[in-house]
């Protein structure tokens, strides 16, 4: 919990004046970002403190900078053939499968579930939603535009995904990079291709303080490297809150070394890196 | 209990090998490790030190409690913290010195966190991480140590360090080993 009066007093003004609360942020986390954010800027806090209320444009900017914005093409690949191999089968018969990805970022986690969706023959049958609180992010996310140079990396976790199965070493399948991206690395453009752009929705949602951001029950949430920024009160509201908008037979899906301990581990079954959401 | 924090990048995975085997079982301190590795080298890490190392190895989950006797690899691809409460924080924050986990993040971490009580070793490596983390050590109240430039694969990251502080010890890697065994 946060103690010192003016950090008190700073998240109490991003709070009345932008309307987020940061008031159950990971401390040594907020403070991190606040110390960085003084140094970019070259103020203290009690400059930071009035220049966010008299600029709205700097209290966004404050609020963005603040929210720590990390996406990855095919992020752990282990997590990525969990979800292949252990949460995809379990849904292969329904007719619609709702998958919310909460604090998106540029929305290269959404564009690998896009992938591997459509890979697997149910992306038809699938609505995806995508949630990030920073709209700079979102609007990267929905251009589909990257540097080619931040994505080149992750091309190896890609292949690894789509082109091996792990349950089967004698499997190996052919996914060109050509079908799902236009690369231009001369202009360093790694664009997503249009035809995939449109497959989610992305909206602003603030997952501390709004309810579920769509109305609907999820079939997959994926909330990665998002709660490791909150303290464990918050983070446990969350686990309570995901539980309540999945479906029943639904699955949660974490950043690979962030984990349920509290109270909430009881309303779920961790089944490898993956959280099922348990009814009885 | 004291907590000792080795970061090392190029050339330093035998020596932390050697270290990892001499420490006997029960160590009544606390080991954290900061290692780059390659990005997409994701698995296998903690199963490759932990063949020869007499204490467990893992890879902490955020807001983990700090134990004695276990030796805490920070994971590929997070920055490792440890909190006043003792507790593991891991974020995905930029890299620093284009590395995640970085080794000055841990450092200095660790240098707040336990002051006096804090250990700092830094080993072989390529670029210059750590050399600042090792001086917030010096300056919090810990003890520096840097293994010999002349033993190192790459210099670097050692030589870095060496400029810029007072280090207490200036060892091969034998010698780390014995001050470690006889660290009360």
């Amino acid at each position: 919990m946060f103690e010192d009066p003016d950090i008190l007093t700073f998240i109490r003004t991003l709070r009345d004046y932008a309307g987020y609360d940061f008031s159950n942020y990971s401390e040594k986390s907020f403070l991190r970002r606040a110390e960085k954010i003084m140094m970019d800027y070259k103020l203290d806090i009690h400059g930071l403190i009035s220049k966010v209320k008299s600029d709205r444009l700097f209290l966004e900017k404050v609020v963005k900078d603040i929210t720590v914005n990390t996406t990855e093409l095919f992020r752990d690949p282990q997590v990525w053939h969990a979800i292949k191999y252990r949460i995809l089968p379990r849904l292969a018969s329904k007719r619609e499968i709702n998958i919310w990805h909460a604090g998106c970022s540029t929305g290269l986690e959404v564009y690998s579930m896009i992938i591997l969706l459509n890979e697997m023959g149910m992306l038809h049958r699938c609505h995806i939603y995508a949630t990030d609180l920073n709209t700079d992010v979102l609007n990267t996310a929905k251009a589909g535009v990257y540097s080619y140079r931040s994505i080149s990396e992750f091309l190896e976790n890609f292949n690894k995904v789509l082109c091996e199965n792990p349950y089967n070493f004698d499997e190996h399948l052919v996914v060109t990079h050509e079908k799902y991206f236009d690369i231009n690395k001369v202009k360093d453009t790694f664009k997503i291709k249009p035809e995939f752009l449109d497959k989610a929705v992305f909206k602003k949602h603030d997952l501390v303080t709004e309810p579920n951001p769509f109305d609907v029950a999820y079939d997959i949430i994926l909330c990665r490297n998002v709660l490791i920024y909150f303290n464990t009160i918050l983070q446990n509201k969350l686990f309570i809150d995901f539980w309540n908008y999945l479906d029943p037979f639904g699955s949660l899906v974490l950043g690979i070394h962030e984990s349920i301990i509290g109270p909430p581990s009881a309303k779920y079954e961790k089944k490898g890196l993956i959280y099922n959401k348990k009814v009885f | 209990m004291q907590n000792i924090v080795i970061g090392g990048s190029a050339g330093s995975f035998q020596t932390v090998t050697a270290i990892l085997s001499s420490i006997p079982r029960n160590y009544p301190h606390a080991i954290f490790l900061c290692l780059h590795r390659l990005k997409n080298v994701r698995g296998g890490f903690v199963e490759a030190l932990s063949l020869k190392s007499n204490v467990p190895i893992c890879e902490p989950y955020d807001k983990d409690s700090v134990m004695p006797g276990i030796a805490y690899l920070a994971p590929a691809n997070y920055h490792m913290y440890v909190d006043a409460n003792n507790q593991f924080s891991l974020s995905t924050e930029e890299p620093i010195n284009h590395s995640r986990p970085s080794i000055d993040v841990t450092f200095c971490s660790i240098a707040k966190t336990f002051k006096s009580n804090a250990i700092g070793i830094l080993l072989s490596g390529a670029n210059k991480d750590g050399a600042v983390g090792l001086k917030a050590i010096k300056d919090a109240g810990g003890t520096v140590i840097v293994q010999h430039p002349d033993e190192c694969q790459v210099k670097t990251m050692t030589t870095a360090a060496i400029k810029i502080t007072e280090v207490d010890h200036i060892m091969f890697t034998n010698n780390i080993i014995d001050y470690l065994k006889n660290l009360k």
